[in-house]
């Protein structure tokens, strides 16, 4: 017979918590929430409450001295959980504010005491923490002294059958204090702010009994409440990471780029499951290639998620994208917004892959990423662009991403952020000088353990549509941008195929 | 703010009243009546919003009456709310009429500026059963004013 304590874990109601505490709450654990003013630490404790809070097991929320109640009922009734129908029966608010003035402390536990005993309640509510530990520093000597009364508060808290938070502006990681041993849970708001951006991150430091999700997690405030976007390592539905390397998942199938040569230059076309960069300079057609791929799997039968970060609101997205979109053929994730965290643009990502189950996906483009990207993040963008190839790597999902890359005709780059090693394939377009004209040239670099062209062929946009032409042949310095006659005059066709590249 | 709660409420008020008071009373009985309500609408509320929120919401109410009926006590500052006896014994002096009108306005404005901060719904939960007999609740939570959502 198993003798051990099963603990029960409780759905808490807010998107992407329960996943990075591990599964969900566990019951009767005597939880702490800490963070400034403003990092969303009262609307966490509410939106977790009406989740929870039922008239069987009811909430019982004590405000202290931190905002006013009015205040408190005024703000948090914006918000969508916050359902006035069960405030009575299932949540009741009470507030203890004039024992803390009276500044006795063991007063002030005897009432939240008699409070707990009159209510029973599952969920307890403390809010806030720091506003009872500084009054009680403030106030100097009490028959009952700081250290004690939170421990009190804490063991009681604890012992009372209930799931208790206390929720304060405690700065868990460079202060100390007794309660942070006693607890079970420690759950530690904060904004970074950047220049002119805000990023809310939450963290769990202490989960007793579960593993939780290490690292900052970024989480978002809307009208519906807090949702917290979990750090872009994919996990399967049992908790166990899954494959975070950058290794694609081969089934040997190859994907139709849509442009008739491509996909001969490709060796075949592009391996499902594999990530494919296309770098070039400004409009050297780069989105007309992402948007043939996406048409392509239309026509496959595999549907297509396009994230896009290039237009301006004045610009439409071309109009083949637009209908495809229109049709629901495709999905379309268009941001313009300048504070994002890569885990919240991955999550929408992944949301909308499974929803459409989705095949191909194209990011348009890292240069448009980058500056969407909150600049907290921008340090770490190498890091988490890795992170999300390897969180689509393991949706076997094919994924295309256009690179904005400025012309240098002294140096062979392809990527303005060193992560060409990140795709197992890559596509570059350029524009060389032939004859005192611009021509579009377009070479397939790279495709892991693949065999593909080496040709460096001439392109055209018609139509809307890449053409693929000729391989240009009797120059020579083509990737300088100013190609010389070869003197020996054109190289023969049959040196054109190159081996695979490790 | 919406009119339909602010006049359900003034039902409530004068159905409460009329049961504590009889027809005609003068001004001494209808003072202690006020008084009454007074202290079980501030019973009521203090656990959840505190005394202290409830005497700010007072200060401010008396504040708003007094300018129709400037001889209310004043409430001083925000800090001393004028103490309720002295109240009663303002609308004691005066005549049944004017300890009427004076005292369901200064009882109105108090729970309209509660409905103002928290909205009506929520107000009617908090104000108990005795306010709501003419069933002020919205059946849906309102907005109390165009807020941002962010804390």
């Amino acid at each position: 017979m198993n003798q051990t304590v099963t603990i029960r874990r409780l759905a808490t109601g807010v998107p992407g918590l329960d996943a990075i505490l591990g599964g969900g709450l566990p019951e009767l654990s005597f939880n702490l929430i800490t963070g400034p003013p403003g990092s969303g630490k009262t609307t966490l404790a509410h939106q977790i409450m009406f989740a929870l809070a039922t008239p069987e097991h009811p909430a019982l929320f004590l405000t202290v001295l931190g905002e006013p109640p009015l205040k408190m009922l005024r703000y948090q009734q914006q918000f969508s959980f916050f359902d006035n129908s069960r405030i009575g029966a299932a949540v009741r608010f009470v507030n203890l504010s004039d024992e803390m003035a009276s500044g006795d402390f063991e007063q002030m536990l005897a009432r939240i005491t008699r409070e707990i005993q009159i209510a029973s309640p599952a969920l307890v509510f403390v809010d806030s923490f720091r506003a009872v530990t500084r009054d009680a520093a403030r106030s100097g000597a009490h028959s009952l002294d700081l250290q004690h009364f939170v421990q009190q508060l804490g063991v009681q808290l604890s012992a009372w059958q209930a799931t208790t938070f206390l929720i304060g502006e405690y700065h868990s990681q460079t202060e100390d204090h007794p309660v942070f041993t006693v607890a079970d849970g420690l759950l530690a708001l904060r904004q970074s702010v950047h220049r002119n951006s805000m990023v809310r991150q939450i963290q769990v430091l202490k989960m007793r009994g579960q593993a939780t999700s290490p690292g900052v997690h970024t989480f978002r405030i809307t009208g519906a409440g807090i949702e917290i976007f979990p750090s872009a390592i994919v996990r399967d539905d049992s908790g166990a990471t899954a494959h975070t390397s950058a290794s694609p998942a081969r089934d040997g199938h190859r994907m139709g780029m849509g442009v008739p040569l491509l996909d001969d230059m490709l060796g075949g076309g592009l391996p499902s499951g594999f990530s494919l960069l296309v770098a070039g300079p400004s409009g050297s057609g780069k989105t007309l290639l992402a948007t043939a791929f996406l048409a392509e799997g239309v026509r496959s039968g595999e549907p297509g998620v396009m994230v896009a970060f290039e237009q301006t609101p004045s610009q439409s997205l071309n109009s083949a994208i637009d209908d495809m979109v229109r049709a629901g053929a495709i999905g379309l994730i268009n941001t313009r917004s300048l504070d994002l965290s890569i885990d919240e643009i991955v999550h929408h990502l992944i949301g909308m892959i499974r929803r459409m189950k989705a095949k191909r996906v194209v990011i348009d483009s890292l240069s448009g990423f980058e500056l969407a990207v909150a600049p907290t993040f921008r340090e770490d963008f190498r890091e988490s662009l890795f992170r999300m190839v390897a969180a689509l790597s393991s949706l076997g999902v094919t994924v295309l991403v256009t690179s904005e890359l400025e012309d240098r005709y002294t140096d062979l780059r392809f990527s303005p952020y060193g992560s060409a090693f990140l795709t197992d394939a890559i596509v570059v377009q350029r524009y060389i000088e032939i004859d005192s004209g611009l021509t579009r040239v377009m070479a397939v670099v790279k495709v892991r353990d693949s065999a593909h062209s080496s040709e460096i062929r001439q392109f055209a946009i018609t139509g809307g549509h890449i053409v693929i032409g000729d391989p240009v042949r009797g120059y020579e310095g083509l990737l300088g941008g100013s190609p010389q006659h070869a003197p020996y005059g054109p190289r023969g066709a049959d040196d054109r195929a190159a081996g695979p590249m490790p | 703010m919406t009119d339909s709660g602010d006049d359900a409420r003034r039902l409530a008020l004068r159905k409460m009243l009329a049961r504590s008071v009889a027809a005609g009373s003068d001004a001494a009985v209808l003072a202690c009546a006020f008084f009454g309500l007074w202290q079980q609408t501030a019973g009521q509320l203090e656990p959840v919003i505190g005394a202290r929120g409830v005497d700010v919401l007072f200060s401010r109410a008396l504040h708003l009456t007094s300018r129709r009926f400037p001889w209310l006590p004043s409430a001083a500052d925000g800090n001393n709310v004028a103490p309720l006896e002295v109240l009663q014994t303002c609308l004691a002096g005066r005549s049944a009429a004017e300890a009427r009108d004076a005292g369901e306005m200064l009882l109105l404005t108090f729970t309209g500026l509660l409905a103002g901060m928290v909205g009506q719904s929520l107000t009617a939960r908090m104000l108990g059963a005795s306010w709501t007999v003419c069933d002020i609740h919205a059946s849906s939570k309102e907005p109390v004013a165009a807020q941002s959502t962010s804390t």
